[in-house]
């Protein structure tokens, strides 16, 4: 016979599980996480999927509005630019140039950032200070103003944005890192541990990172939207990605030139950056309330 | 508090110390004539260069070259610029006010509007209402500025016309620069035409400023809702209640005060990014401030502007952030209980 | 008339486990000048039941209840503007983090000179040296030295008991009628929580305050009240004068929180285990239906599935089906 249940039978789920349910009850962080699934998607098959070459020019479309306009064409289904190049192919063919840029740049900053922000926040003293302060003044410059100074060290060019925006996002994640191993170290638990013959890197291992590792993910978002933005300004100043290069700043800044009777080429390159920002903001915000409750 | 003071002072010299360090370091790398890199001048006589060499140390040693690079350039001296062969110092004193007055517009219309809908946001019951303010500003923070720049002047410039999109001032206008603020300038200014002129001063800055305005106002909306809500739980918000007083002076007096603080740290954390933008709409507006002149000067490939201009900025950003910090610790008697209870 | 008349009050709360009865026909009356304890675990609705009172629910509550009389007047029927009113005149709360209590951005001069009574009286521009004045012999009757030097302190320069004193001299300036403790010396020291209770049960004297005492040592609440009432997970099980409970407590849940003081039941043998009930109180997801206690009440049979009414002997209630006397009870519902 199953023995009756006298008290519902309750489950305590694991923290990563808890974030999970949060987080999942949130439509509109859901709906972020899908659109960063397919961001990421198209940003490693985009180019299979493109319809044309990015650079392919078709002199008999130039300027050609997107397909629901009267005039337009399910062939160039987004439009064309005035050079005759396909709007469509060349956003999916800017997205690996945008989007996987920034996560390129992030996940640099971030292995960087949390070897330099770990070892400055389980030291003390000087020596932790002098790690956590030498890229503070990094901090203080800000990344556009950094990725004038590597453009003119090395000129323009995608490969200097890497090094600019980088730059630019090491000292963040260094500099929240640190403050959290040392809050986190400052706390009782961590002296329990130590009394236990801990070690340091145990204590830093087993006992501090579990606590930390929710800032490092949201910084982590914060981080990828605020490189994207950064991409696609500087792609926008002409100081980043180069002319004929699909990347979604630049797009604009193409588009520029004839604003007034093509505003789409400018539109809808604006609108995938608005686009990927805003997934990427939404599930940094559905995070950070999933964790609110774990972390106070 | 002064121990605290001189904590900071000492933390403002080190981090300019450092920063000035990285950009020496640059300048080294830059892919010209070291001379040129440090001064502007393109090709110096024999006696030109000899003073150089003496200014910079040249022949000596790095550290001493960095010494007396540090020397030079805070004692004022810049460089010229290789475009307008002027003095970089003059340049820039003529584009900072600009700047400064693009920044204070943005942030007094990000401040204003922005603490009360984030203190509305967190009190309002309904979900609508709620959500609409946030979905508003997340979106204000994702949108790309020079986008949203272009399409602003595109609607409000072109297709309705209600605002010029372009330049501080209708140049018809002869202003003279008394200090350098195109607001205060057109109001002090004796001509008849002053008011006409501040008028126009004042259109002219609505653009940019919004633009500008949009991430610090998201900023603020949001810090100040989840620090309102943060501040509503507390212990002695319930009490204030017990002892019968109205919520609208719970708030102003109690609630307000409190989440403000948190404000005010997220404000200085944003000032790298509030100066980035900064630069991009100046572009997008022509304004004539220090973004437009710096950009300008990476296009003209003139090192000395690049280096004038991205000290001024960085300088100025560590200051306003230390200064922040300071004014965080003023305003939060909390703050200085670490302070005391370390006396 | 008594003072405060309270009838099964029911308050449900939202929890992501469901709608909760965090409290369950909850019944008080409190007599004008007296000091009223209310005893129970931490968790068993004490401070939901004070702020329920008070008037300051929570988001997530709803309140039912039969009857809420304050003096007369019918809470429930009141708008929230008319109780905010009362609660700055008549009613007054104090609570169990008197640090927490204080905005830590003000000094403690600039909070308690509002809160000190207007005097229409006094022309404006004396009113604040006038609510200086009445702060500091405030602060002086409760007992606070240097009521000058602690005006311009903040909240965390203080230690708990002059919070807590501060506290009390705010709410006892405008001369309420109850003052509702919550728990008012928790993570304080012996002298100090003296002090305090010293300090309210001479309010209760000379101000004539009726006090709601809230607190889950029974022992301190037996020395200072006189009137207990013992609450667990949300229903009341005993209330009654003092003395009387303490001498013979008629619930199971009282008897067992007395012989939990070693003082009140005789010597304890060597090694002896002390006497509790098993088990511990249960979550409140978890609720066992009927009568709270069942699951551990050494006296509980089948009926105690059913909730006991709370019947009364003379100004003794209680609510069990089992209690220890042996007279027929009154049944409350005919009183």
């Amino acid at each position: 016979m199953q023995p009756v249940k006298v008290y519902q039978e309750d489950r305590i789920a694991s923290p990563a599980k808890r974030v999970w349910i949060t987080f999942s009850a949130n439509p509109f962080a859901l709906a972020g996480l899908w659109s960063i699934s397919l961001l990421l998607l198209l940003t490693l098959f985009g180019p299979m999927i493109a319809p044309f070459a990015p650079e392919t020019q078709d002199p008999r479309a130039l300027l050609l509005p997107p397909s629901w306009d009267p005039s337009g064409t399910v062939t160039h289904f987004l439009g064309t630019d005035d050079l005759g190049r396909d709007i469509f192919s060349r956003l999916l063919y800017g997205a690996h140039l945008t989007f996987g840029m920034a996560l390129l740049i992030v996940i640099t900053a971030l292995i960087i950032g949390f070897i330099i922000g770990s070892l400055s926040g389980m030291m003390r003293g000087l020596k932790s200070s002098i790690l956590a302060h030498l890229l503070d003044s990094l901090l203080s410059i800000p990344s556009l103003l950094m990725a004038i100074l590597v453009v003119a060290v090395m000129g323009p060019g995608l490969e200097n944005v890497f090094w600019a925006v980088g730059i630019a996002l090491t000292p963040q994640f260094v500099r929240s890192i640190h403050h959290s191993v040392h809050e986190e170290l400052q706390k009782e638990y961590v002296t329990a541990a130590r009394l236990d013959g801990a070690n340091s890197l145990q204590v830093f291992w087993y006992v501090i990172m579990p606590n930390v590792w929710e800032v490092v993910i949201i910084q982590t978002t914060l981080a990828i939207s605020a490189a994207i933005l950064d991409i696609a300004a500087l792609g926008f100043l002409n100081l980043g990605a180069q002319a004929p290069s699909p990347e979604w700043g630049a797009m604009v800044a193409q588009g520029m030139d004839n604003l007034l009777t093509a505003p789409w080429a400018v539109t809808i390159p604006g609108l995938a950056i608005l686009f990927s920002v805003l997934a990427i903001n939404l599930v940094g915000d559905g995070l950070r309330s999933a964790l609110a409750p774990i972390r106070n | 508090m002064f121990a605290y003071l001189l904590r900071r002072l000492n933390l403002f010299l080190a981090t300019s110390l450092v920063m000035i360090g990285v950009l020496f370091y640059a300048t080294g790398l830059f892919p010209v004539e070291r001379t040129y890199a440090l001064t502007g001048i393109h090709a110096p006589t024999t006696s030109q260069l000899i003073q150089i060499e003496q200014d910079y140390k040249l022949d000596k040693h790095s550290g001493w070259q960095f010494i007396a690079y540090l020397q030079q350039r805070l004692s004022g001296n810049l460089g010229i610029s290789v475009t307008s062969h002027q003095q970089v110092a003059e340049e820039l004193r003529s584009v900072l006010p600009a700047s400064f007055e693009l920044a204070t517009m943005a942030a007094i219309i990000a401040i204003c509007l922005g603490v009360p809908i984030g203190v509305l946001a967190s009190q309002s019951q309904h979900k609508l209402t709620q959500n609409t303010i946030m979905a508003i500003t997340l979106t204000g923070y994702s949108v790309p500025v020079f986008w949203l720049g272009l399409y602003l002047s595109l609607w409000f410039g072109v297709d309705l016309g209600w605002l010029p999109i372009s330049g501080q001032i209708n140049l018809l206008y002869e202003i003279k620069p008394i200090t350098g603020f195109m607001l205060v300038d057109t109001l002090l200014s004796k001509s008849e035409y002053g008011m006409s002129a501040f008028k126009d001063a004042l259109l002219h800055i609505i653009l940019p400023a919004m633009t500008l305005a949009v991430l610090p106002f998201t900023v603020v909306v949001r810090s100040t809702r989840s620090a309102m809500m943060n501040v509503m739980d507390q212990t002695y918000i319930r009490a204030a209640e017990a002892r019968g007083m109205h919520t609208s002076t719970i708030i102003l007096r109690h609630a307000l005060p409190n989440a403000l603080i948190p404000v005010l740290k997220h404000l200085g954390l944003m000032l790298g990014s509030f100066a980035s933008y900064a630069i991009v709409v100046e572009m997008i507006f022509s304004w004539p401030g220090v973004g437009s002149w710096l950009v300008s000067g990476i296009y003209q490939r003139d090192y000395t502007v690049i280096q004038g201009g991205i000290l001024a900025v960085a300088l100025l950003i560590i200051f306003l952030s230390i200064l922040i910090e300071v004014l965080h610790t003023v305003f939060n008697p909390l703050s200085r209980k670490d302070l005391y209870a370390t006396r | 008339m008594p003072l405060l008349d309270v009838r099964n009050l029911t308050i449900e709360l939202d929890t992501p486990h469901g709608r909760v009865r965090a409290l369950e026909n909850v019944s008080l009356t409190l007599n004008a000048g007296e000091i009223h304890g209310l005893v129970g675990e931490s968790g068993s609705g004490r401070s939901l039941l004070a702020r329920a009172i008070l008037g300051i629910p929570g988001p997530s509550w709803t309140i039912t209840a039969d009857r809420m009389m304050w003096d007369g007047n019918n809470l429930m029927a009141m708008s929230s503007k008319e109780r905010r009113n009362l609660m700055g005149s008549d009613i007054a709360m104090i609570f169990q983090d008197p640090s927490g209590s204080l905005d830590p951005t003000q000094t403690i001069g600039r909070q308690l000179m509002p809160a000190m009574p207007k005097n229409p009286n006094i022309y404006f521009w004396k009113r604040r040296k006038y609510a200086r004045l009445t702060a500091q012999k405030w602060l002086h009757k409760v007992g606070i030295k240097n009521p000058q030097q602690v005006m311009s302190s903040y909240a965390w320069q203080l230690s708990e008991g002059e919070c807590q004193k501060v506290m009390i001299a705010m709410a006892v300036a405008n001369q309420p009628r109850l003052l509702i403790a919550d728990e008012p010396t928790s993570s304080m020291e012996l002298s100090t929580q003296a002090q305090i209770f010293r300090l309210l049960s001479q309010l209760n004297q000379l101000q004539n305050v009726s006090i709601l005492l809230i607190s889950h040592e029974l022992e301190t609440l037996a020395q200072w009240c006189d009137h207990l009432s013992v609450l667990y997970c949300g229903q009341v099980m005993e209330s009654g004068p003092t003395d009387d409970v303490i001498k013979q407590p008629y619930h199971p849940y009282t008897k067992a929180l007395l012989d939990n003081m070693p003082g009140y039941s005789g010597i304890i043998g060597h090694k002896a285990i002390m006497p509790t009930l098993p088990g511990s109180a249960p979550a409140l997801q978890h609720l066992p239906i009927g009568c709270r206690l069942g699951p551990r009440c050494p006296e509980a049979q089948k009926k105690c599935v059913y909730q006991p009414k709370l019947s009364h002997i003379k100004d003794r209630y209680f609510a069990c089906h089992f209690p220890y006397h042996g007279d027929t009870p009154n049944d409350d519902s005919t009183a």
